[in-house]
């Protein structure tokens, strides 16, 4: 039985082998070591999932590794920990991201150096080490370096075409936004230790459910601290910026930091700290309400885009938004359902997306694609799989985890707006997702011929993850079956409950009655059919006329909505601005001015008296016996008390 | 006659001759006339020494003395020694032309 | 006695600071010495005195006459550019200091007259000052012979005539 530390360390040491010697040992030796880590983790992974799931993986396995940091009262210890939730995350985490190297070496074969090849592997490997970091962690600081770590890949990729202005632009973005997020990550830690006096898992979960009384006003404080960043690293509003700007680093980087992985990490936190959460009623209300707020957001700017990844960005956002929502009115195991389930069909969607930028020669226009699903039928069945899954049509995965936070929703009881508010959002998805396929693959195609004629469909290395990932799409909803078809049938449940405890002072909500969850369904299922239809009309039957003359009538609106609410413009002018200001006069006038100018007046002064006192020396000796004989009087009147 | 000198009037002497010593050492120009000021002002402290010496009834002033008196041999033979050296490179003692380490 | 020979070796210390000519003043310089060797016997130290005339005026200022007639120094002549700040300044702090000699004269106590005492004979033996010399500093002795030896080559080296350029 393999050490849990060992499956980070993996790909750690693929990171180092690609990086040091990648650029030497050339493309056949990053591809093996860059997949063949990130394979072997995954084979890692499993060598412990499958004897805990199987053995019922009911308690947690903790490893100690020693001591790390120990400070005065601060002690903390470096181990690792296996527990329901974090299996889930390691399930699908080493699993799709395997399948992302995989794809990868097909995307970045061609275009790249030997040092540009190594260099993103290495960065991929990396990131895959600072993930697992961050899900095994027993301790908050633990996954405080791995949750930094994915932040520092997230730069290091999103800005891997460095020589491009705005990719490298985008990298900084991403890296200062979430660094807003991690403060606030921070000043929780710190409320933390010294509410509790400890940073690991198990003493807070434990004190806290013991005595929840005692800790009460803190506990929201800290609570809303850590959601903080939740909101920096899974772009919620208002810290998403970054997310759509992101889209500058290669495909599959967006496919798995921003689809599967990285933005999940502020969900599984919120999760990790459901006893904390669940005592502060407050802090939970403000989750449920930023999540819901940022799917609707997000998804009326995906309507507008023209860009293939940036309508996924935003979809991708607005999805976060619901597992946000769901952890929100306490549906913890929805929230994570909808997580793993994301992670398979968002992953397809935007592998699928690069597939076809790879055809299109590097266009992402879709006003220039069209009439893609004879060129490129692999690409395009998957795809297809993958946007029924995400706007929520049974029997498909989406279906069941996005039903299973709206029953959540609508289970929390009073007015519902936040039910509301997220089957709107069902229905735009559905609308603005189907929208993307008819205007990518329907349709005549409206590109150069140039484009047309490098039509192709993709290599294996790529279209077998696609593959993968689309039967995962189908299939991944049915561990999770809602209670009207049997009450055992939720297994995925079932198998979450240990990190849910139940806690004295709180209570469950009653569950729905069955007549009313499967009209819940019926609903949303319905919801989600007209979007489709509607999109279907607009764009692949009416090559968009009608939402034309629409844009046409308001074009006010029209434009606010696809330049993003001018959010960006926003920030800019509130807080980018004033800081490159205070940046400027902090230069000029401090430092340069006040500083400097005073360490130049000194030396001046210095020089000044030196230039001075030396015509004292000159050269002739009679004045220096003047000088002795003058100084020796001095002295001796001082003695005397004279002076 | 020997016995009833007071000191004071030893010290007096002592102290005029070095006043007129320190006169001679910074007004003159001439390097060698100093030299012998400053010899002036060593006597005079040799003398200012014995006296004290003698009113204390002990024989330690005529031994400081006695090593003065070697030490302002070998000072002098050294001095004039560096004289000597100095008026080949200068063709001249008047220390008001020997400014070499002016600013 | 004492004033006598004092008066002497004042007057032609004084001399010897205002003669223009260097050798004059060597000269003067000569005669003071005596006056003081004078006044070192007055001050019960024969043996003193006898080493004053023969190394201080016999040797030393004999030297002096050896460098000046080497020197082929001629009279000062009238200074050229005056200077009458370090004039002006140094009889200033002449004045200065010897004021201060005077006071503390005054207020030291050493100006009631106090006799010398001891016997003259006694103090001024060569005899027991040799004694004394050679047993109670021996060791400065010696290291005063060393200096000597040193002066020697040292003033040697330093006016031997500049060899031809090496090399």
């Amino acid at each position: 039985m393999i050490a849990l530390w060992v499956i980070p360390v993996i790909p750690l040491v693929g990171f180092a082998l690609n990086g040091l010697l990648g650029t030497r040992l050339g493309k056949g030796f990053v591809s093996a070591v860059g997949v063949g880590s990130a394979g072997l983790a995954t084979l890692a992974a499993y060598s412990r999932l499958i004897p805990y799931l199987s053995s019922g993986g009911g308690t947690p396995v903790i490893e100690p590794y020693g001591s790390w940091i120990v400070a005065g009262s601060l002690s903390i210890d470096l181990s690792f920990r296996l527990d329901p939730l974090s299996a889930l995350m390691l399930s699908f985490v080493t699993f799709v991201g395997f399948l992302i190297h995989v794809y990868s070496v097909g995307y970045m074969h061609h275009d790249e150096t030997d040092a540009g090849y190594a260099r993103y592997f290495g960065y991929l490997n990396l990131f895959l080490f600072a993930m697992l970091v961050l899900v095994l962690a027993e301790t908050f600081l633990l996954m405080f370096v791995g949750w930094e770590g994915v932040g520092l890949c997230s730069y290091l990729l999103v800005g891997y075409y460095y020589d491009r202005e705005y990719a490298a632009a985008a990298g900084k973005k991403a890296f200062v936004v979430n660094r807003i997020g991690d403060f606030g990550f921070l000043l929780g830690m710190f409320g933390l230790f010294t509410t509790f006096g400890s940073l690991s898992y198990s003493e807070v979960f434990g004190k806290a459910a013991g005595n929840p009384a005692l800790y009460q006003p803190a506990l929201t404080l800290i609570c809303l601290c850590l959601f903080v960043g939740a909101v920096g690293k899974s772009a919620q509003v208002p810290l998403y910026v970054w997310l759509p700007d992101a889209m500058a680093g290669p495909t599959p980087v967006s496919a798995l930091i921003h689809a599967a992985t990285m933005v999940t990490a502020g969900v599984y936190m919120v999760t990790r700290c459901n006893v904390l959460f669940r005592l502060a009623p407050e802090a939970m209300a403000v989750v449920a309400g930023i999540g819901a707020f940022t799917a609707i957001f997000a998804g009326t700017i995906a309507v507008a885009q023209n860009d293939i990844k940036k309508v996924l960005a935003y979809s991708t956002v607005s999805q976060l938004g619901y597992m946000f929502l769901a952890c929100g009115v306490g549906a913890y195991v929805a929230g994570m359902f909808h997580v793993m389930t994301h992670a398979f069909f968002k992953a397809c969607l935007f592998l699928g997306s690069g597939s076809v930028i790879h055809a299109m020669g590097g266009e992402q226009d879709m006003r220039k694609m069209g009439g893609l699903k004879s060129k490129l039928p692999i690409t395009f069945w998957t795809f297809l799989v993958a946007t029924l899954a995400i706007a929520g049509i049974p029997p498909l995965a989406g279906f069941f985890s996005k039903d299973a936070i709206l029953a959540g929703a609508f289970e929390a009881g009073g007015l519902r707006i936040l039910w509301a508010v997220g089957l709107f959002t069902a229905g735009l998805t559905a609308f603005y997702m189907f929208r993307l396929v008819s205007l990518t693959f329907f349709g005549r195609f409206r590109g150069t011929p140039d484009q047309e004629h490098h039509l192709h469909e993709s290599p294996p290395s790529m279209t077998l993850p696609l593959i993968v990932l689309a039967i995962l799409s189908v299939v991944g909803g049915w561990v999770g079956l809602p209670a009207v078809f049997g009450e055992n049938a939720n297994v995925f449940a079932r198998f979450l409950a240990p990190v849910l405890p139940g806690l004295k002072g709180v209570e469950e909500h009653a569950a729905l009655p069955h007549a009313t969850e499967w009209a819940l369904m019926a609903v949303s299922v319905l919801v989600a059919a007209a979007g489709l239809l509607l999109a279907w009309s607009w764009y692949a039957r009416g090559e968009g006329r009608t939402p034309a003359r629409i844009a046409a009538a308001s074009p006010g609106v029209y434009a606010l909505v696809a330049d993003k609410f001018r959010i960006d413009e926003l920030y800019g002018v509130l807080f980018v601005k004033p800081f490159y200001w205070l940046s400027r006069t902090l230069w000029k006038v401090v430092d340069v001015l006040l500083i400097d100018g005073v360490l130049n007046a000194g030396a001046f002064v210095v020089e000044l008296t030196g230039d001075l006192l030396r015509f004292l020396q000159t050269g002739n000796v009679r004045n220096y016996a003047l000088t002795f004989l003058l100084g020796l009087v001095a002295l001796l009147l001082v003695v005397a008390g004279w002076i | 006659m020997i016995g009833t000198i007071p000191l004071s009037e030893v010290l007096i002497v002592s102290g005029a001759l070095f006043c007129i010593g320190l006169c001679g050492a910074l007004l003159r120009r001439n390097a060698i006339q100093i030299f012998l000021s400053i010899e002036l002002m060593m006597n005079s402290a040799n003398l200012a020494i014995l006296g004290y010496g003698a009113s204390l009834g002990t024989r330690e002033g005529q031994i400081v003395v006695f090593f003065v008196i070697a030490i302002a041999a070998a000072e002098a033979a050294v001095g004039l020694a560096i004289f000597v050296a100095l008026f080949r490179h200068t063709e001249t003692i008047d220390v008001n032309r020997i400014n070499l380490l002016k600013w | 006695m004492f004033e006598v020979f004092a008066a002497v070796a004042i007057v032609f210390a004084a001399l010897m600071v205002l003669s223009r000519n260097p050798v004059r003043s060597v000269l003067s310089l000569v005669v003071a010495f005596f006056a003081l060797a004078g006044c070192y016997v007055l001050l019960f130290s024969p043996f003193i005195a006898v080493i004053q005339v023969i190394v201080y005026a016999g040797a030393i200022l004999v030297l002096f006459l050896f460098v000046l007639m080497l020197l082929n120094v001629g009279p000062e002549r009238p200074e050229k550019t005056g200077r009458p700040i370090q004039t002006l300044l140094s009889g200033i702090a002449i004045v200065l200091f010897a004021g201060f000699l005077l006071s503390a004269l005054r207020h030291s106590g050493s100006a009631a007259p106090r006799a010398l005492a001891g016997e003259p004979n006694v103090l001024g033996r060569p005899e027991a000052l040799a004694r004394e010399l050679f047993s109670g500093y021996l060791l400065h002795f010696e290291a005063v012979s060393i200096l000597l030896l040193s002066a020697l080559v040292g003033a040697f080296v330093l006016a031997r005539r500049d060899r031809e350029p090496r090399g």
